[in-house]
């Protein structure tokens, strides 16, 4: 009798546990896919996920490490030296993170979209609330498009070169590749998303429920204006650009400096949100076009003080261009700066001459962290300008009219009116106010791309600064560095695409 | 009547060779045990070449009769044979050894067999080599004992994890470490810092097939088994103490680092930094003018390392009692330890307790067991160790700070905040070590309890359950007064920036309870007809796994009322103030195995032996796709040795083993049981995006094909013993080939992912073990000189194949045939003489300075993983003195020496230290120097070569002890049984190429914690 209570105890240990118990677990808090998306509340959210792919700081870090917009800093801890040394190849990070990052937009858009075909709508307020969905959806699809074509095409003016892969689905299989397509493939499926945002889109400016953080038919028309101008159509790009730039104006001086302070939004036609313990909230990968974090990380370590610990400085070639009573140079130029009184002749001008770089000054409460403005409507001028000037009309005199407009509200005084003898004495005007209007936004690089050949102008650092780096301090806008490679971890998966190479790599 | 007549013979013999002048006589003695000196009852006592005999009696004395000249041969179960020459003297005493390579009981799957019926490839590990070393986690002490078992500890924290790979790494991301199994307990293998090492009495590491694979679904990267003491039945009460003090120092280095004077003279010829006048650092804030020799004379020298770097003081104490009765025993520990580590705030305490209680009824039908151990520990880890956080990582202070601060330099952070300067590096550590704290805590209770009932004398049933629980707290704070706190402080105006906040600092506390729960349940019949002995086991096994974690962070620290951890400084948020939000974070996870095996083993005669297991695995990570698996394994073995041709040859015991096996490797991402948990499925997340908004976004993509990596492992080996053991060991070569290996195949970003892990590719790891020993030098008496030479090794090649990319290579992992891990990255090729710039060679071969950094890289056939590594162990004793020592050494070893990198890097001119190599750098034309111009324009163009890839094979004297037993006489009356003083060494000695800190660390990193060179003085004590 004791054997067999003893035994029961046994059996009792080995079968109190059911085997299932331990091989069949659901983990708790997911959210599988086919549960995902059930309600337009559910697409809204998943809209606010796919807005938080996008960020301009990689545009940011390469547009200013590569050209001549930062010098290297005091106390850099070895930031940015190759890029800075224009070393551009299939590993480096820019190629990476702009093919990656845009492409994963594309990817995550693309799944709200078709998650959308299978939600019920209820009433038009859901309908209204829907197609906007779908729009802004859209025109987040066509912006990233544009990038891998702005930065991938060796020339979007010409519709026969290769760009990037259009891919308008979600793949079945994660084994799916794709080969480049031309320039005049990804236009086409670019302007097909923006005329569908178009169609959609009931969010207007001076409308109610406008707000510069999400994208409206204004943000749309000013990609359409973007467009326009990178392809080389004036006609659509000056009407566009003008019909913007009379819509919002242009920010007086306050309200200028307080857009830096994300505290006005007179100029803005369209922001990215940065705010509190957002994914973005953080340093991000300093010196590295992978960059993410606070825009004025790409900069500074802790702010955009001399005490922030400043690891790429303002290029003197900035600098020079900055008149002090300009608006700009207050808004770009911290007044912890450390200005040199005789900087050609300074024997120690590393430690004598530190200009510290104060565009994302903080917002919130945090250094270095302001929202990324995409688009302003000085950007809508300069691209009128620069439509009229390279137009069929070659309208040089209403370039520089535009040109006096910007400088008038910038230094809140009447500025000269330019006279340019020349179709490219227009161009370099135009890209020297770029250089100071939208400097640290991410324009230069793509800016030289564009314009730089037909100006005559190139990468022109600095030849104090670039000379105790490395001797790296020029660049003409020709070079084939400005079109970026195909990335290594594309090859990698996709072995097809490596004979697609851009030139040059 | 058989008595009888061997007296007839003896008689007669005498008679025979009386003419020899040979004198029978009488000789007696005492037979007693090396290990406590205690009479050995029956023993036998036989004159050697003869049938002549006797036995000891109740207080282990014998009568024999013999002749001058005679050999006596004193033997004992379980120990070893000792021979004795008859000479003129009547009283021969004999001291008999343990014998622990004979007759051992060895584990194998889930049970135990005899040494010589084992038919798989294990190695014990006895308590002896682990007791009173001065490590911390017993793992580390393991390192050179076991042939096959590497054990690289890159890190000196104490407790500090070390990587445990058996027989190569057989694994790109899944988990390479073996199985642990604490009396029955499957245990987390990271985490032994709170477990006391006193208390294990021997370590088995299983290495072939033949004996893993029955622990399935666990058992791909071999089996650790490790018992802890257990009491005696029948055995009175006793105690034993064991202490020892230990101090820890950082090892040598050879980078040659520069002095004030001459770093100061360097910065001035360089025109940078506090030399030339431009610094911002208090020492000589520059005006622009360099320093005058004398200035530069006068300057301070302080020694960094010495600062950040410490001699850390370790205290451990360790009492334990055991006792038994007549149905059940007891063994219970106490301990505790105090180790300082060598960096700066990192330091482990500890408290162990354990209790081990067996039993049994009066009847021997019913036995069980239990084990428990609690154990509460509490260390300081500092982070950010090997980043290049100036105001971060101590590490980097210690190594390349400017030796012309010195820590009166430093008032508080607030000052430090303007101007920052990456000179001050020193500075802001000395605040950080005023202002940080990190602390982990941890409760540890490992418990296991098994029951066995014997049904019939050939069939019994029995249980195994047992239970890992942790619960660790870490609480790291960034105190309100730092550099770092007010350096990243957010604005009291939301709006703008310049006016910080008064109140800083954030407290981050993070609690995380695991527990496992493992049962294994079986029956087992044995059953012997005549020659024929068969085993036979049937088993189920359970295991579940259980996370539970809580943590917040707490912004805003009011510094009159803050403590790390105590939430007395907490500054609430307010409307303007967002940056003092606190953020809170939990998480719930658990997984599951679930098995049933069965095993089978045949023997013959002791001659013969023939094994087989199957098991059928189930994990809950592959329910979505292939929940089941199968593994087996045969084994047999053919004991020569006891073949009647053997008799007369040397060999006292040959055995030949083969077995082949597979196992499976489920834990395929590697970070143990909470990891890669529903990998088989899409899904969607909830989280803060856009705005920091609530949103929905996709957060995996499933792997519909996911299943477990599988490794199977041919494995053939012979143990030997010549001249009664005087050579021994165990030779055995294997192969080990994983399949499916999970790894991250490459995808087109277009699908919206540059990779995703999936099943694919197969790893080979073949190799050879060695392990043997030989007695040089063997004394008759029992207090002569002994010598006993170890040699233990192992040899492992590595090899891909079929990885997952078209052209059969992926940068960073290898290539196919070749090894795991191999460098692909551009040749550097010296300092081009005419301009000072770095030469590089093309994929070619050709000199250049502008190499392609895609195009040009090649393979190089090296990698961090050793290919030979091992140790050479000598071992003496005379009369009560030892020394021991073991020489670990690993050859094929190459890393990239990148603190080395750090020294010579000219940019850091005015900011960090140097090597003095940089004084060499090239300066005109014509130069031949291996240091470039200090601005060649190609200097910071291509990051990846292998300038700086450096061999790290080392020969090191990883352990050496010295010591000294109290003879038995000595101790009497003094109550104590027995006494030891030992003096114990780590790291004493290195021979290596390698210039850094510690050759020995799995890593290319730089900045790296290394381990410390220790000495200690320790003795132990019984009652």
């Amino acid at each position: 009798m004791k054997n067999i209570s003893k035994l029961i105890l046994l059996s009792l240990i080995a079968v109190f546990t059911s085997c299932n118990d331990a091989i069949d677990i659901d983990q708790v808090g997911r959210l599988r896919a086919e549960n995902a998306f059930s309600s337009v509340d559910d697409l809204e959210a998943g809209l606010l996920a796919v807005y938080g792919q996008l960020d301009l700081t990689p545009e940011i870090a390469l547009s200013a490490n590569f050209t001549d917009e930062i010098a290297i800093g005091f106390d850099s801890g070895g930031q940015g030296f190759a890029l800075y040394d224009f070393v551009l190849n299939a590993e480096s990070a820019a190629a990476s993170s702009f093919w990656v990052r845009n492409f994963i937009v594309n990817n995550r858009a693309t799944v709200l979209l078709e998650a959308a075909e299978n939600v019920e709508i209820l009433d038009e307020d859901e309908q209204e609330r829907f197609n906007n969905v779908l729009a802004q959806t859209h025109f987040i699809r066509a912006f990233s498009n544009f990038e891998l074509l702005i930065y991938f095409s060796p020339d979007p003016r010409d519709d026969s070169t290769l760009a990037v892969p259009v891919v308008d689905f979600v793949p079945e299989q994660l084994t799916f590749t794709a080969l480049r397509d031309t320039t005049g493939e990804v236009w086409d499926y670019i302007n097909a998303d923006v005329n569908r945002a178009l169609e959609l889109s009931t969010v207007e400016f001076g409308g109610g429920d406008f707000t510069p953080t999400f994208a409206s038919v204004q943000a749309i028309n000013a990609l359409r204006a973007r467009m326009a101008i990178t392809r080389g159509q004036y006609g659509v790009a000056d009407a566009l650009a003008t019909d913007l730039l009379n819509t919002f104006g242009l920010a007086d001086r306050t309200q200028y400096q307080n857009m830096f302070l994300d505290s006005d939004n007179t100029e803005i036609i369209w922001k990215l949100e940065r705010t509190l313990n957002d994914a973005y909230d953080g340093q991000g990968a300093t010196g590295s076009v992978f960059a993410g974090g606070w825009a004025g990380a790409r900069f500074a370590f802790g702010s955009a003080t001399l005490d922030g610990s400043p690891y790429f400085e303002m290029d003197r070639s900035v600098f020079d261009l900055l008149d002090p009573a300009d608006i700009r140079f207050t808004v770009n130029v911290a007044p912890t700066s450390v200005i040199s009184n005789d900087y050609l002749n300074d024997p120690d001008p590393v430690n004598n001459d530190i200009l510290v770089i104060q565009k994302y000054i903080g917002s919130e409460g945090q250094p270095l962290m302001n929202d990324l403005k995409v688009f302003r409507s000085s950007e809508m001028l300069l691209i009128a300008a620069e439509a009229r000037a390279a137009g069929p009309a070659q309208d040089l005199a209403g370039a520089a009219a535009l040109i006096k407009q910007l400088r008038d509200a910038r230094f809140g005084t009447d500025q000269p009116l330019d006279v340019y003898n020349s179709q490219q004495e227009a161009f370099q005007a135009i890209l020297q106010e770029r250089k100071i209007e939208l400097c640290y936004e991410g324009h230069r690089y793509k800016d030289l791309k564009r314009l730089g050949p037909d100006a005559n102008v190139g990468v022109d650092r600095d030849p104090i600064a670039c000379e105790i780096q490395s001797g790296a301090c020029e660049l003409p806008a020709t070079d084939f560095r400005f079109t970026l490679p195909i990335p290594i971890v594309e090859i990698n998966a996709n072995p097809g695409i490596a004979a697609q190479q851009n030139p040059g790599y | 009547m058989k008595l009888k007549l061997t007296w007839l013979l003896t008689l007669f013999m005498a008679f025979v060779i009386q003419f020899s002048f040979a004198q029978e006589k009488t000789v007696t003695g005492t037979v007693t045990t090396a290990d406590d000196g205690l009479p050995l009852p029956g023993a036998s006592v036989i004159v050697k070449g003869t049938s002549r005999g006797a036995q000891t009696d109740f207080d282990g004395k014998y009568t024999i009769k013999v002749n001058q000249g005679d050999i006596l041969v004193f033997s004992y179960v379980g120990m070893k044979d000792a021979e004795k020459l008859v000479g003129s003297g009547s009283v021969y005493n004999a001291v008999l050894e343990l014998d622990s390579t004979l007759d051992e009981v060895v584990v194998v799957g889930y049970g135990t067999q005899t040494r010589a019926t084992s038919k798989v490839s294990s190695v014990r590990v006895s308590a002896e080599t682990i007791e009173n070393r001065p490590n911390a986690s017993f793992v580390q002490t393991l390192s050179g004992q076991v042939a096959g078992l590497n054990i690289t500890t890159s890190t000196g924290q104490p407790g500090g994890n070390s990587l445990v790979q058996l027989r190569g790494v057989a694994s790109i991301n899944g988990n390479t470490e073996p199985l642990f199994i604490i009396d029955g307990a499957p245990v987390d293998e990271d985490n032994f810092r709170s477990l006391n090492p006193q208390d294990i009495a021997s370590i088995d590491v299983l290495k072939d097939a033949g004996a893993t694979a029955i622990y399935g679904n666990r058992g791909a990267n071999g089996v650790i088994v490790i018992k802890t003491r257990q009491g005696g039945l029948e055995q009175g009460l006793r105690m034993n103490y064991n202490g020892f003090v230990a101090f820890s120092t950082l090892q040598d280095n050879d980078y040659n680092r520069m002095s004030t004077q001459q770093l100061l003279r360097y910065e001035r010829d360089r025109g940078a930094g506090a030399g030339a006048g431009g610094s911002v650092s208090p020492f000589n804030p520059g005006d622009g003018s360099p320093l005058t020799d004398a200035q530069i004379d006068a300057a301070p020298n302080f020694d960094w390392t010495d600062f950040f770097f410490r001699t850390g003081i370790t205290q451990s104490h360790t009492l334990s009692l055991s006792s038994g009765g007549e149905n059940a025993s007891q063994f219970t520990s106490f301990g505790f330890q105090d180790t300082e580590g060598i960096l700066q705030q990192s330091d482990l305490k500890r408290f162990n307790f354990r209790t081990n209680v067996t039993g049994k009824s009066s009847n021997d039908k019913f036995n069980y067991g239990t084990n428990l151990t609690v154990n509460y520990s509490t260390s300081e880890e500092p982070n950010s160790v090997g980043t290049g956080g100036i105001n971060q990582n101590f590490v980097l202070g210690a190594f390349q700070s400017v030796p012309y601060l010195t820590p009166d330099d430093y008032v508080n952070g607030e000052q430090l905040t303007s101007p920052v300067t990456f000179t001050n590096t020193p500075l802001f550590l000395v605040d950080k070590l005023a202002n940080f704290s990190r602390v982990e805590e941890e409760v540890k209770i490992v418990a296991s309890a098994n029951f066995n009932y014997k049904l019939t004398d050939w069939l019994s049933a029995n249980a195994v359950l047992s239970a890992d629980y942790q619960n660790e707290v870490f609480t790291f704070a960034r105190g309100p007064l730092g550099f770092n706190a007010i350096f990243f402080a957010g604005d009291e105006d939301p709006n703008s920036a310049g006016t910080q906040v008064t109140t800083p600092g954030f407290v981050d506390q993070q609690t995380i309870r695991e527990f496992t729960y493992n049962q294994v349940t079986s029956l087992n019949a044995s059953k012997s007809y005549g020659k024929h002995t068969f085993d036979v086991g049937l088993y189920t096994e359970y295991f579940k796994a259980h996370l539970k974690s809580f943590g917040f962070e707490a912004r805003g620290l009011n510094p009159a009322t803050f403590s790390p951890g105590d939430g007395s400084g907490f500054v609430d948020d307010v409307a303007a103030q967002d940056v003092f939000i606190d953020l809170a974070r939990a998480n719930i996870l658990s997984s599951g195995l679930f098995s049933y095996f069965g095993s089978f083993d045949y023997d013959y005669d002791q001659k013969y032996g023939f094994g087989a297991t199957v098991r059928r695995d189930a994990s809950s990570r592959f329910a979505g796709s292939n929940r089941w698996a199968t593994f087996y394994s045969v084994s047999g073995r053919w004991n020569i040795s006891n073949e009647p041709f053997m008799e007369d040859s040397a060999f006292n015991n040959l055995k030949l083993r083969a077995s082949y096996g597979t196992a499976g490797n489920q834990d395929i991402t590697g970070f143990g049981p909470f990891s890669a948990l529903d990998l088989t499925l899409d899904l969607f997340g909830t989280f803060g995006g856009y705005g920091n908004q609530n949103s929905i976004g996709l957060t995996q993509f499933a792997n519909r094909n996911l299943r477990w990596e599988t490794v199977g492992q041919l494995n053939v080996g012979v143990d030997f013993g010549v001249w009664n053991n005087r050579l021994r060991g165990a030779i055995d070569v294997y192969e080990r080939k994983t399949t499916d290996l999970f790894q991250t195949r490459p995808l087109s970003a277009v699908t919206g992912t540059t990779g995703q892990s999936f099943n694919t590719g197969i790893v080979f790891n073949r190799g050879i073990d060695f392990q043997i020993n030989y007695n040089i030098f063997q004394s008759e008496a029992p207090d002569g000189f002994n010598f006993e030479l170890g040699l233990v090794g192992n040899y492992n090649e590595n090899e891909l194949q079929e990885i997952p990319s078209p052209n059969g290579e992926i940068p960073g992992l290898g290539r196919n045939g070749g090894k795991l891990g191999e460098y692909f990255t551009l040749r550097y090729a010296g300092v081009n003489p005419a301009n000072g710039n770095l030469l590089y060679l093309t994929a070619d071969g050709d000199l250049t300075e502008n190499p392609d950094a895609d195009t040009d890289r090649v393979w190089i056939d090296k990698n961090i993983i050793p290919d030979w590594n091992g140790s050479v162990n000598f071992n003496f004793d005379y009369k009560n003195f030892f020394l021991t020592t073991q020489w670990n050494y690993a050859l094929g070893v190459d890393r990239f020496d990148n603190d080395y990198a750090g020294l010579i890097d000219p940019t850091n001119v005015g900011q960090f230290n140097f090597s003095t190599d940089i004084l060499r750098a090239w300066q005109q034309p014509g130069d031949v120097t291996d240091i470039p111009r200090f601005n060649a324009t190609n200097l910071n163009s291509f990051g990846g070569s292998d300038r700086f890839l450096r061999s790290a094979d080392f020969v090191r004297l990883r352990f050496a002890s010295f010591g000294y037993s109290f003879p038995r006489t000595t101790l009497e009356n003094t109550g104590f049984t027995s006494a030891r003083v030992f003096f114990n060494g780590e790291n004493i000695l290195t021979f290596t190429e390698w210039r850094g800190f510690d050759p020995e660390t799995r890593s290319n990193g730089s900045r790296e914690y290394p381990t410390p060179r220790t000495f200690s003085i320790g003795f132990e004590l019984g009652f």
